[in-house]
């Protein structure tokens, strides 16, 4: 689920940082940088882990800043094909599930990778959603928002930026998990235990 | 901006979690004194809801030395570390291909689940279910047809 990068990057440490230790002042712009952003390919920045080496200085002409080339690890988050999530409920609807794992909320499980066979019904409380059933053994589970979800990670896409979008859609999100929820000891943790 | 390792080590969530509470987070119930940023503070509660906020150096050694004896794969161990699987059911999706590789050999699984449950400590909000209510065990669907 998180990651360790090594990341190198050449950044302007601004002249008002110069009452701070070089280490501090640099840790801050980088948190600036690359905390809770998400890069392409590499996933959502957490937590810069540490400095590696710090080098340069220099003052190019006509700049009032010094410019540092920094190595620093980062930490992130990109689960891998394949991985078990746990995650709560955020949205049920006709499509399928949206699950948020609290700093994280693009995971979506369509409805093809709900649990076979399974059905939707309109839920009695919120007009808008949908609650999803499972059926097995003449019995019937609901998926409803009590319990913790687990899911399995069936792709991560980093979609590029939209160059236009319609007024309707969806706010848009640099990372979209698609998770599956087709498969034994998966879904709400107390089908199974 | 380079990259110059995109993947230079996988980290489990107790490593993350130990990792924010050495920056201060959980220790300052304001939230504003220690250099931890908001989204960090996030991370931490999701982490503190999992089974890594019980978890300690020791207990994950001890399971890595059992994982030995079992072809797993690191992704694999370390997903288990993670979710902490306390019944074999839920070990099926964690462990890929599961019934050609470990489908014949039951009890060693069996043996594993239950030595993760012993050297592991529960996730918090699955301490009161785990003690008391093992009737409805039984109720819970085991395996889909």
């Amino acid at each position: 689920m998180f990651y360790l990068s090594l990341i190198e990057h050449t950044l302007r440490l601004p002249p008002h940082l110069l009452s701070l230790p070089l280490n501090e002042a640099i840790r801050g712009e980088l948190e600036g940088l690359f905390v809770d952003k998400v890069i392409a390919n590499l996933g959502l920045g957490i937590s810069i882990y540490d400095i590696r080496s710090i080098d340069g200085g220099f003052i190019y002409p006509s700049e009032g800043a010094s410019t540092y080339t920094v190595k620093f690890r980062l930490v992130v988050f990109r689960p891998f094909v394949g991985e078990v999530i746990t995650a709560r409920l955020k949205e049920s609807n006709a499509e399928g599930l949206r699950l948020s794992l609290g700093f994280f909320d693009d995971i979506y499980v369509p409805a093809p990778l709900m649990p076979v066979p399974s059905r939707s019904e309109p839920d009695p409380e919120n007009k808008n959603q949908v609650r999803w059933i499972w059926m097995f053994d003449e019995q019937e589970y609901p998926i409803d928002g009590v319990d913790e979800i687990r899911f399995q990670v069936h792709n991560v896409s980093y979609p590029s930026i939209p160059l236009e979008q319609d007024k309707d859609s969806k706010p848009f999100a640099p990372m979209v998990i698609k998770g599956s929820l087709d498969a034994d000891g998966l879904g709400p943790i107390s089908w199974w235990i | 901006m380079k990259i110059l390792e995109a993947n230079a080590a996988a980290l489990t969530n107790f490593e993350v979690l130990d990792f924010l509470r050495s920056r201060g987070a959980g220790r300052d119930p304001t939230r504003v004194i220690v250099p931890v940023a908001p989204s960090e503070f996030k991370v931490y509660e999701f982490l503190e809801q999992t089974a890594a906020c019980n978890q300690t150096r020791q207990s994950i050694d001890e399971y890595l030395g059992k994982c030995k004896s079992i072809k797993l794969a690191k992704a694999e161990i370390l997903n288990i570390i993670n979710i902490r699987p306390s019944s074999l059911v839920e070990l099926y999706p964690i462990i890929e291909e599961y019934d050609n590789r470990f489908g014949e050999a039951a009890e060693t699984m069996e043996d594993f689940v239950e030595s993760v449950v012993q050297l592991l400590p529960p996730p918090p909000n699955q301490m009161e279910s785990e003690q008391g209510t093992a009737k409805d065990q039984t109720e819970a669907p085991d395996c889909k047809v």
